[in-house]
């Protein structure tokens, strides 16, 4: 994937303009596979312009929320062993400092060669942030009897709901904790997971992850961006709402002072997260005009159906009002019927693809690690899944884990650390 | 314990004490203040393959007796003292595969010729509630236990094994035992874990006073980590002496273990650099 960021892109930048040529390619293969002219060798690590890229971590939101999706992510729920609130500040306050690290970067030294290092050493003695954000949400078993939390709550965080097309296994959901990785890399994700767990043995304990990747697609100034694919072949996120607007986030994601909610929760989110398989193989049977219609998008373009060229454009339903181009159920239409009286259960997605291994079967066992943000998770996520049950697309797909949890506000400055307005509430 | 570095350790075992002759430059243990604890740990060792033999040779009198109810019930007790030395007894891989292996060890599992032990004898008497074919495995292990005995006779206690050994303990419960796939068929993984424990408090116990000269705060929460684990788990006593099976062990008690022993891992796995040894 760094390929596409190599320096060298100008030749393959004539490589993709040659894309129509139907033998172009193969023939530049091939010649390539011949003669390795800058005598690169096999285990030379891949080249990245970004891996220096960085992601700041202070501010009055947690960053990885409307922070523009890197290649790889993963989202690990944990249980928290803290026993008392002390402990569970401590948590908290190692937490940030180990993000406020990881997110930025920098040395990382082992003076006595005699004791374990302090990290994995995995990205080296200089840790790189390869654009990092490390997001921290709780989930509604953190308000339990152990911390008296009961009444700080946030009003809408409750344990995750069965759907009727949800198959849940009780190892992949819900959690104490959850924390959201999302880096250029999948190393760089793994290297912060690895060294938030051996900084809080008697904090944490890891319940489940799941990592997953967005394929990154070539770079063609001029036009606008283009949402990424899921493995189903899709685009996945047109329509979403402007994560660039801050005004529209404010009223889409983020939690507002003077809401109905809990004073100390101004600034967070409500993040949902869904670990959803698709039976690709079965897919990849369905006829082409099936799948578009249970999508309710053209599968080259991700145009709609009721016209458009792109993604983009916006489908008018008011002019289809008996599902003739968009079918009632298709999932775009069902999840944003685009009414005003639906404007409110707006929310910002931001998943990947993922991609675990084979089924007892021998299938393939990948979906999306679907997560969304919402500053109101009745209206946002759940309004949306009760409209979307008994899609067709159920036929198709199967969500088995996942959880809600409440991302918390943002560390403001130097002083500030994550939690602090709860726990101080 | 992977077998590379136990052959890797096989190796240094003639090296013996001369390890700690370049070690120790800025700890303030000094390398002969060693010499008693790791001889007192010898001792312990010796007196629990004493006892591990003894408790072998009557559980596989039972087996080959037949008598399933007597067999199940020595079962566990016997390998107590296997589970307290295991840093040690490991370090034997030949003689450790024999003894304890898993049938996920054998790429038969169960049915797996060399699949033999305690755990091929647990399989018998849990699952198939009959001590049929077990004679041969009974005959072996006593033999493997009487050759472990033998063989930690003769062997000079190095001391990065033994004070390494403390953290190896927490580490194999982290790994490989919490979830209770250690005693699959019996259940019994609580006497294990109490077992494991034990041996690594030991060696905690024996450098306590070295300890505490160099960081008495890391003692201080050692211990209390330990107290923690002890605690939790003589919740699940019974009134013989013995314990309840892994099924009753709660949800809450099994992650309160999990990061204590965490908690355990992270810290013991400094205590060889902290007295100074490579």
């Amino acid at each position: 994937m760094d390929k596409l960021n190599e320096p060298v892109s100008p030749h393959r930048r004539r490589m993709l303009g040659a894309a129509g040529a139907a033998f172009a390619g193969l023939a530049a293969t091939s010649t390539r596979a011949a003669a390795p002219d800058n005598g690169a060798q096999v285990t030379d690590a891949p080249q990245s312009t970004h891996t220096q890229d960085r992601v700041p971590f202070l501010g009055r939101h947690q960053a990885g929320i409307v922070t523009p999706r890197p290649t790889a992510g993963m989202i690990a729920s944990f249980y928290v062993l803290a026993e008392n609130r002390a402990d569970l500040e401590r948590l908290f306050r190692t937490l940030t400092e180990r993000i406020a690290f990881l997110t930025q970067g920098g040395p990382q030294t082992d003076p006595d060669p005699r004791l374990p290092p302090a990290g994995s050493g995995i990205l080296g003695p200089v840790v790189q942030p390869d654009a990092l954000t490390v997001t921290v949400s709780v989930g509604a078993s953190l308000f339990d009897e152990r911390f008296g939390l009961a009444k700080k709550k946030p009003l809408r965080l409750a344990q995750m709901q069965r759907h009727p097309n949800d198959a849940l296994d009780a190892s992949l959901c819900h959690g104490d904790l959850s924390i959201q990785f999302c880096a250029n890399t999948a190393d760089t994700n793994i290297h912060a997971l690895r060294d938030i767990i051996k900084n809080t043995p008697d904090l944490l304990v890891l319940h489940w992850k799941q990592e997953g990747t967005v394929p990154p697609i070539p770079a063609v100034p001029g036009k606008p961006a283009e949402s990424a694919r899921n493995f189903l072949g899709f685009r996945d996120g047109s329509a979403n709402p402007d994560s660039a607007d801050g005004a529209l986030m404010d009223r889409i994601v983020w939690v507002q002072p003077g809401s109905d909610e809990p004073a100390w929760a101004a600034g967070g989110s409500y993040q949902a997260v869904r670990i959803i398989r698709n039976f690709v193989e079965r897919w990849d049977r369905t006829p082409l005009q099936e799948q578009e219609a249970i999508m309710g998008r053209l599968k080259p373009t991700g145009a709609p159906m009721d016209g458009g060229k792109t993604e983009h454009d916006v489908p008018d339903y008011t002019k289809d009002p008996e599902g003739k181009a968009t079918p009632m159920d298709a999932h775009i239409r069902l999840a944003n019927p685009r009414t005003k009286a639906t404007d409110k259960n707006l929310m910002l997605r931001r998943p990947f693809n993922y991609s675990n291994g084979v089924t007892k079967s021998g299938q393939l066992e990948m979906g999306l690690l679907f997560i969304c943000y919402q500053a109101n998770l009745e209206n946002g996520f759940i309004a949306v899944q009760k409209r979307l049950d008994g899609e067709p697309l159920e036929e198709y797909i199967k969500p088995i884990g996942g959880g809600f949890f409440f991302t918390l506000p943002g560390v403001r400055d130097e002083r500030d650390w994550l939690g602090r307005s709860l726990m101080s509430a | 314990m992977t077998v590379q570095f136990r052959r890797h350790f096989l190796t240094t075992l003639v090296a013996g004490f001369a390890v700690l002759h370049v070690a120790g430059a800025q700890a303030a243990v000094s390398p002969l203040e060693l010499v008693g604890p790791i001889s007192d740990y010898k001792i312990y060792v010796a007196e629990n393959v004493r006892k591990l033999a003894a408790d072998t040779r009557a559980f596989t009198a039972a087996v080959k007796a037949g008598d399933v109810e007597k067999a199940k019930k020595l079962y566990a007790p016997t390998r107590t003292s296997y589970e307290r030395i295991e840093p040690v007894a490991e370090l034997f891989n030949d003689l450790d595969k024999a003894i304890d292996s898993r049938a996920d060890d054998h790429e038969k599992a169960e049915k797996d010729p060399d699949f033999g032990g305690f755990h091929r004898i647990e399989h018998g008497l849990w699952v198939h509630k009959s001590t049929k074919g077990l004679n041969p495995v009974a005959d072996k292990l006593l033999a493997d236990v009487l050759e472990l005995q033998k063989r930690l006779a003769a062997l000079t206690f190095p001391p990065e094994k033994v004070v390494g050994g403390a953290a190896v303990l927490m580490e194999e419960v982290a790994a490989t035992k919490i979830s209770g796939e250690e005693n699959r068929y019996s259940h019994t993984d609580l006497w294990d874990f109490q077992s494991n424990f034990e041996g690594a408090y030991k060696i905690v116990e024996l450098l306590r006073p070295l300890v505490v000269k160099e960081n008495k705060a890391f003692s201080d929460k050692a211990e209390a980590n330990f107290k923690v684990v002890f605690d939790t788990l003589a919740k699940y006593r019974t009134a013989d002496g013995g314990f309840e099976t892994y099924s009753k062990l709660s949800e809450r008690d099994r992650k309160l273990l999990a990061g204590r022993v965490n908690t355990l891992a992270e810290d013991l796995s400094k205590l060889r650099g902290m007295l100074g040894l490579n």
